[in-house]
C-alpha cells in the first residue's frame, strides 16, 4: 500500500486499487473560519496547508510502511482534515489501541502543529483506566484502534470523552465488527481501502446517551450491584451450610452456580478491581463448598471441610466488602 | 447426574508406565465415578501390562501411517459422536487442531485440560498466538495442580482455571493402610532422579551434614532413585571428606518394585524434597504423604499445598539455602512428638483433599454446570 500526493490529490493505492483521499478545494471554504493563523498559508510564499498535508501524507508511508494500519492513518487524517479547518481554536485529539510511541500520531500531530500551535494529541496508554482518566467532554477527537480494544464499555468511555460535534474515528484491519458494535457502527460513515476500515461517528445527543448507559461507569455499578445481591444469598446458603441445616438437595449446586457467576462477573470487572485476588478467592470459595458438598455425599467426617469452607468464605466476604462498600 | 462416554488423548504416544500416572488415572477415576466409558487413544509404543489395573478401560492403538497428532485428529472427528468427554493433558500446541476439530463436530461436547504446567511453562505459553488462545478458550475446564499457579493464571488469562492437585488413587496403594507410626525409623527419605540439576539434590546431602551434629537421636538419609555421574562423584567426595557421616547415608539406586519402594515410604518419618521446580506436587511426595511421612520441601508451586500452608509439613522457600534447610530438618528431627501427632494428620490431610475419588466428584459438578452451558436451548 503506498500514498500519492500531487497538486491538486492524494491518491491511495495498493496494486490496481485506487482511492481518492482528498481533492484540493480550489476555493478554500471561509466560512467558520475566524482568524487567521493557518489560512494565511494558502496564501504566502512559505509552505500551504496542501503541501503540509500532502508531505505528511507521504511521511506515513516512509514511517509506517510495514504498518498494516497505514491505510487507516491516510483515512483518519482525511476525515480529521475538514474537522483541524474548521475553525481556529486549539483542539485537543487523544488516540487510544496503538502504541503511544506509535510513529502515524507522530505525523498528524505535525500536521496539528503546522495548523495551529496550541493543538496536541496525546496518546494513550493501552489501560482502560487511561480512557477514564481523560476529562469527559474534553477531546475534539477520539482516534481508536478497535483490534486493540473491541470492548463495548471501552468503546463507550471513549465517546464519553468527547466534546459534542466532535469525532470517534473507530479504526480496524478486521473484516468482522464485534457484534455488539455492529449496530453502533452502522450509524457511522464507513470509509475502507484493502483491509482497512475506518468508522467515523459524530457526537450527538444520542449518542451520548446511549455511550452513558454503556460506559464502564455504568458497567461497573450494574455490575457491583449484581455482586452484592449474589454474594448477600450466598451468605445465608453458606451460613445455613456450616451451622448444619437441613438443606435442598440442590442447595449445593446453586451455591456453585451463584459462586460460578460471581467469578464471571468478577473477571468481566479484572481490570477495575482493587483487589485483583478477588477472582481466585471466588474460586477458592467454590472449591471449598464443593469439597463440603462431596463430604457430605461421602459421609465423612466433616470437621475439616467445615474449617476450609469458614476460612475462604470469610476471607472472600471481607474483600468483596472492602471492594465494594455498601 | 450425566454418565459420559469419556476419551483421554495425549500429546505423545502413551507409555506403559504413564497408565498409572496422572494423566490416565485422572480420568480413569472420572470413568469410575460418573462414566459410560472410557478410551485412550494413542499410537502404540509396545505392550501395556498396566492397563489391567484400569479395569474396564479401552486402549485404541491409532494407525501409524501419520503422525500421533494427525492420527488422534483424525479418531476425533470421526468418532466424536462417541466422545461426550475429551480429556487433554497439558496446554501443548499439539492440541491446538484437536481442539478445534472436536468442537467442531461436537458444539455440546465437553473438554476438560488438565494443565501439568509449572509457573516458568505458564510464563511461555503464546497467548499472542490466535490458535493457542482458541484453544484454550475452547476447553470448558482448565485445572492446576497448585494455588500459587492458579492465582497467576487468574491474573494472565482472566477466566476460570481450577485447581485440582495431583491427588492419590488410594486401590493403587493397599500397603498406605498398613502402616503405622509405631513401625516407623528415623529415616529421612527422598526419592528421584538424584543429581539432576531440577532434583537439587546435593541441597538435601549437605543440609542433612550441617544438621547432623544437633540432632539428639541418630538419623539416616535415604536417597533412592537412578544417580547421575556427576552425583555419584559427589556423594564419593562428601563421603570422603565426612567419614563420620558415610554409614550413615544410604544410595539404594532406582527401585523399580513397587512393594520394596512402599516399605521404605513405610518406615521413613521425613521425606525431603528438595526440587528447584516441580509442575504440581510430584507423585513420590503423594505416596510419601500416604504412608505419614512429614514433609519437607523447597520452595516449589504446590509447596502451600503439600504441606497445608506448613501445617502439616516445613517449607524451605529458598532452594540454594543449605542452612534455612538444615535448621528445618534439625527441628523436625527433634521434634518426635509432632512427627508421631501429623503422622496422622498428613494422611487424614491426604485422604480429605488429594484423594482422586473425591477430586473426580468435585470435577463431575464442574463439567455437569458447563454442560448445562452447552446444552441447546
Amino acid at each position: 500500500m503506498t500514498i500519492k500526493a500531487t497538486d491538486t490529490t492524494v491518491i491511495l493505492q495498493e496494486g490496481t486499487l485506487r482511492h481518492t483521499l482528498l481533492e484540493k478545494p480550489e476555493f478554500p471554504d471561509y466560512s467558520n473560519v475566524t482568524a487567521m493563523p493557518h489560512f494565511t498559508y494558502y496564501y504566502t510564499e512559505g509552505e500551504t496547508i496542501w503541501d503540509r498535508l500532502s508531505l505528511n501524507m507521504t511521511r506515513f508511508v516512509d514511517f509506517c510502511r510495514d504498518d498494516l494500519y497505514l491505510g487507516c492513518y491516510a483515512l483518519i487524517l482525511r476525515r480529521l482534515y475538514p474537522l483541524l479547518l474548521s475553525d481556529n481554536r486549539a483542539k485537543n485529539l487523544a488516540a487510544y489501541g496503538a502504541d503511544t510511541d506509535c510513529m502515524a500520531y507522530r505525523v498528524i500531530q505535525d500536521f496539528m502543529t503546522f495548523l495551529h500551535k496550541g493543538n496536541a494529541l496525546t496518546a494513550l496508554a493501552l489501560s482502560p483506566f487511561s480512557l477514564t482518566a481523560v476529562s469527559p467532554g474534553s477531546c475534539t477527537a477520539m482516534l481508536y484502534r478497535l483490534d486493540a480494544c473491541p470492548a463495548p464499555a471501552a468503546v463507550c468511555d471513549a465517546i464519553n470523552r468527547i466534546k459534542p460535534g466532535g469525532l470517534l474515528l473507530l479504526y480496524t484491519i478486521k473484516q468482522a465488527l464485534p457484534a455488539e458494535l455492529t449496530a453502533l457502527c452502522t450509524q457511522a460513515q464507513k470509509d475502507n481501502f484493502g483491509s482497512c476500515t475506518l468508522y467515523t461517528l459524530t457526537v450527538d445527543d444520542a449518542l451520548m446517551d446511549f455511550a452513558r448507559a454503556n460506559g464502564s461507569e455504568s458497567f461497573i455499578l450494574l455490575r457491583a450491584a449484581e455482586i452484592t445481591r449474589r454474594v448477600n444469598d450466598l451468605q445465608n446458603l453458606i451460613q445455613a451450610m456450616l451451622a448444619g441445616a437441613a438443606l435442598p438437595g440442590d442447595a449445593y449446586f446453586i451455591a456453585v452456580t451463584i459462586l460460578q457467576q460471581t467469578e464471571e462477573i468478577l473477571l468481566s470487572l479484572y481490570d477495575y478491581l482493587e483487589d485483583d485476588g478477588l477472582p481466585v478467592r471466588a474460586n477458592a470459595l467454590k472449591e471449598s463448598v464443593l469439597n463440603y458438598y462431596v463430604g457430605v455425599c461421602r459421609q465423612c467426617d466433616l470437621t475439616s471441610y467445615r474449617e476450609k469452607l469458614t476460612q475462604f468464605s470469610e476471607i472472600f466476604f471481607d474483600a468483596v466488602g472492602k471492594e465494594f462498600p455498601q | 447426574m450425566n454418565k459420559y462416554k469419556m476419551c483421554m488423548i495425549p500429546a505423545y504416544p502413551l507409555e506403559n508406565v504413564q497408565l498409572l500416572k496422572d494423566r490416565v488415572i485422572l480420568p480413569y477415576v472420572c470413568y469410575r465415578a460418573f462414566g459410560e466409558s472410557l478410551r485412550l487413544v494413542t499410537k502404540s509404543t509396545g505392550d501395556y501390562p498396566y492397563l489391567s489395573y484400569l479395569e474396564g478401560a479401552e486402549l485404541i492403538p491409532l494407525p501409524e501411517d501419520q503422525s500421533h497428532m494427525e492420527e488422534a485428529v483424525r479418531y476425533v472427528s470421526a468418532h466424536s459422536e462417541e466422545i461426550d468427554l475429551l480429556f487433554l493433558f497439558g496446554a501443548r500446541g499439539e492440541y491446538m487442531e484437536l481442539a478445534a476439530a472436536y468442537r467442531a463436530a461436537r458444539p455440546d461436547g465437553l473438554i476438560y485440560m488438565k494443565l501439568d504446567a509449572n509457573i516458568d511453562w505458564a510464563n511461555a505459553f503464546p497467548l499472542y498466538d490466535n490458535d493457542f488462545s482458541a484453544m484454550l478458550q475452547s476447553c470448558d475446564v482448565i485445572s492446576c495442580e497448585a494455588r500459587h499457579l492458579q492465582a497467576l493464571l487468574y491474573k494472565k488469562w482472566q477466566r476460570p482455571v481450577e485447581y485440582i492437585p495431583n491427588g492419590v488413587y488410594y486401590p493403587l496403594y493397599p500397603e498406605a493402610e498398613t502402616a503405622r507410626y509405631e513401625e516407623k525409623e528415623n529415616i529421612i527419605l527422598t526419592v528421584g532422579r538424584l543429581g539432576t540439576a531440577q532434583k537439587n539434590t546435593l541441597l538435601l546431602l549437605y543440609a542433612y551434614a550441617l544438621s547432623f551434629a544437633e540432632l539428639k537421636e541418630p538419623w539416616e538419609l535415604v536417597m533412592i532413585g537412578s544417580v547421575t555421574p556427576e552425583f555419584q562423584a559427589d556423594y564419593d567426595d562428601f563421603c570422603k571428606r565426612f567419614p563420620p557421616l558415610a554409614p550413615h547415608i544410604r544410595l539404594t539406586g532406582n527401585i523399580a518394585d513397587k512393594q520394596a519402594l512402599y516399605q521404605y515410604y513405610k518406615r521413613a518419618k521425613i521425606f525431603a524434597l528438595t526440587s528447584r521446580l516441580e509442575g504440581g506436587s510430584p507423585n513420590v511426595f503423594s505416596e510419601a504423604a500416604i504412608f505419614g511421612c512429614t514433609v519437607i520441601t523447597t520452595g516449589v508451586d504446590a509447596a502451600d499445598d503439600m504441606t497445608d500452608f506448613g501445617r502439616v509439613g516445613r517449607i524451605v522457600p529458598d532452594t540454594e539455602d543449605f542452612e534455612g534447610f538444615s535448621r528445618a530438618l534439625v527441628s523436625l528431627c527433634n521434634n518426635p512428638d509432632y512427627l508421631a501427632h501429623n503422622f496422622h494428620d498428613m494422611r487424614a490431610y491426604m485422604r480429605e483433599f488429594f484423594d482422586y475419588e473425591r477430586l473426580a466428584e468435585r470435577l463431575h459438578v464442574l463439567l455437569e454446570l458447563q454442560s448445562l452451558k452447552r446444552r441447546p436451548s
